[in-house]
């Protein structure tokens, strides 16, 4: 794992982090769920476990929560080791996908109730259910109950809930899920604005990249149990560590290619190009975004020292990008994106033609 | 859309439900006969039978402590029920699918069986109170069906409730008595009536562990019916099958309005 994170991510309270894992790892019996994983969030970050279902994203959080035990290694919240602390004991907060509201009890009961625990009293119970009820923009909801609301509704309640006893950190499992589309990027701005105005530590679980991209400072990338890549979310998508990165996050070409000296490499067609970025021996890809690269027809493309001929096989445009999808010689897609303008070349499928990008665009991957 | 096949099937229900219900139903005619006699269809009608149910001597009073028994019935086994219910559903402990069987067992095990364990039980610790003795035995009968209606309630309750509680602070007691406790509350109310139910019906047990100052109801009806089969018995069946009829509705409301 390559830990790139002192590039783009806020200026953050140094003193010790929110939460630190140290080694921690689970096994079911013989299967190994997660494997020992080191992981530091700093005070009032975004940080977003992100990856496929049965990463073991879900089961990080739910160790952090102490919702489940670590087989073995040390869970700290904020400087305090919390590893056999009950979860009703590690002062946080946490989301759910189902929303997890009380159905008996009204919008206010539910607010209320973490600070009926805390044997807040009466009169500051009412006013800080009405303050975070304005937070979140439903101030009039206050008498329904939870099922009477939409699962937009419901889910800033939630955050209500949340954020009414002002836990150190709020944890967070595929909050959106259960919402459309339009509603999910909404909230997406919902929970950003929430996290900067009130600075709380958050730990979000998705397996939507989009989503990671768009709220995260940075993102844990997952796979198969293990931590794939810690990074901001520029980080990740224009330097992936692996193949599995690579594909997860965005879209991207890759290509087969070998190293054949210091920052040269053979794509699997022959063509050599220059490799900026990425592992320096070996076998592997060549991978390079679709934004970074270049269409042109042949004869007469630009000779830049990376270009490599294919096939153009398809051309898609999608409103404001066109997409052209060009085939090697030795069969390799590569997916081109730019933005669609009145003036754009046209180009004939199965035309010959020249696929070019900045030296520094493409990235060697040896795994 | 019924198919055919379903229409068979209920067409048979209903046939077997009529079948099983008809005894019950021509008790109803006899009750508002005018005679004193058993006589099915009466020649006339009247409310004769109910009016001597209410003056002849200790009717009321068998009534009275067949309501008593089976309010503490009630009580008792929803005290001892619903806690044993959460425990069996959250809880991780040895010997735990044991204990659901033994909780259980008193639906398998025959009534009359029970009974004279009971009887030769409270003999043994000297239990002489005619109402604890007559309670506890419903408690005993009553038991799995107020823990099978609560468990089933229990499953009901979406976990994550209990997970968001738990992280909110919420204390074990708190999240039982606040959060799961409401949640169950009609599978509570459903059980709670069974049970009233089964207690104010029950003859086997009550006959074998009555004394003399907790005669009920049907204990008294079982041994009049000794000495005479006097027609107020079928004023007072039609009575119980009211009250029964009253009580399985109510729980079928509940389980609607749970339902929606």
């Amino acid at each position: 794992m390559r830990d790139a994170a002192t590039n783009g991510a806020p200026a953050l309270d140094a003193t010790h982090p929110m939460v630190r894992l140290d080694q921690v790892a689970k096994a079911y019996g013989t299967v190994q769920a997660l494997r020992p994983i080191d992981l530091e969030v700093r005070k009032g970050e975004f940080l977003t476990l992100l990856g496929p279902s049965g990463s073991g994203k879900t089961t990080l959080l739910n160790m952090i929560a102490g919702m489940t035990g670590p087989s073995q290694g040390r869970v700290w919240i904020d400087g305090r080791d919390v590893t056999e602390t009950p979860p009703a004991k590690r002062g946080i907060g946490m989301v759910f996908q189902n929303y997890a509201l009380m159905p008996h009890m009204t919008i206010f009961q539910n607010i209320a109730f973490p600070l009926q625990i805390r044997r807040v009293p009466a009169a500051e119970i009412r006013r800080r259910v009405t303050k975070v009820l304005e937070i979140v923009r439903l101030p009039h909801v206050a008498g329904r109950k939870p099922r009477e609301l939409s699962g937009g509704q419901q889910q800033r309640v939630s955050l209500a809930r949340c954020i009414v006893y002002n836990p150190s950190l709020i944890l967070m499992d595929e909050p959106l899920g259960a919402l459309d589309k339009n509603l999910r990027e909404q909230m997406q701005l919902e929970i950003r604005r929430l996290h900067t105005e009130l600075g709380i530590t958050m730990v979000y679980v998705t397996h939507d990249q989009e989503e990671a991209l768009n709220m995260s400072d940075r993102i844990m990338l997952m796979n198969g149990g293990a931590a794939e890549q810690l990074a901001t979310p520029h980080e990740l998508y224009f330097a992936p560590c692996s193949r599995f990165a690579a594909e997860f996050i965005g879209t991207s070409s890759l290509v087969p290619a070998e190293i054949t000296g210091p920052g040269m490499a053979r794509l699997v067609d022959g063509t050599t190009v220059v490799i900026a970025r990425g592992a320096t021996t070996g076998l592997g890809h060549v991978m390079i975004r679709p934004e970074s690269m270049r269409l042109t027809a042949l004869p007469g493309g630009a000779s830049t020292p990376n270009a490599v001929h294919g096939t153009l096989q398809d051309t898609l445009v999608t409103g404001g990008t066109v997409k052209h999808f060009v085939t090697l010689r030795t069969g390799e897609m590569l997916v081109i994106q730019e933005l669609e303008n009145e003036h754009r070349t046209n180009f004939e499928h199965g035309q010959a033609v020249s696929v070019s990008w900045p030296v520094n665009a493409a990235i060697f991957l040896d795994r | 859309m019924p198919t055919r096949a379903d229409r068979g099937v209920s067409i048979i229900a209903w046939t077997i439900l009529v079948f099983l219900l008809l005894p019950s139903l021509v008790v109803v005619p006899i009750a508002f006969g005018n005679s004193n006699e058993i006589i099915f269809p009466p020649h006339a009608f009247g409310v004769v039978l109910f009016r001597r149910f209410f003056t002849e001597p200790g009717w009321v009073a068998a009534t009275f402590v067949s309501v008593r028994v089976a309010c503490l019935t009630t009580a008792l086994v929803l005290v001892v029920g619903v806690p044993a219910a959460y425990a069996l559903s959250r809880g991780h402990f040895p010997g735990k699918r044991a204990l659901a069987l033994f909780l259980l067992s008193p639906i398998m095990v025959p009534g009359v069986v029970i009974a004279l364990a009971l009887y030769i039980y409270y003999a043994r610790i000297g239990l002489h109170d005619g109402t604890t003795r007559v309670v506890l035995g419903h408690v005993v009968a009553t038991l799995p069906f107020v823990v099978v209606t609560a468990s089933a309630g229990l499953r009901q309750v979406d976990p994550a409730l209990e997970t968001a509680a738990t992280i909110m602070g919420a204390s074990r007691f708190t999240l039982f008595w606040r959060v799961t406790l409401p949640l169950i509350r009609s599978s509570i109310v459903a059980g709670g009536l069974f049970a009233f139910l089964i207690s104010f019906d029950e003859v086997v047990i009550s006959w074998f562990v009555a004394r003399a100052d907790t005669i009920t109801l049907p204990v008294k009806m079982f041994s009049s019916i000794q000495w005479e089969v006097s027609a107020v018995l079928a004023a007072i069946s039609t009575m119980l099958t009211a009250l029964s009829v009253i009580i399985c509705l109510a729980v079928a409301a509940l389980q609607r309005k749970e339902a929606r």
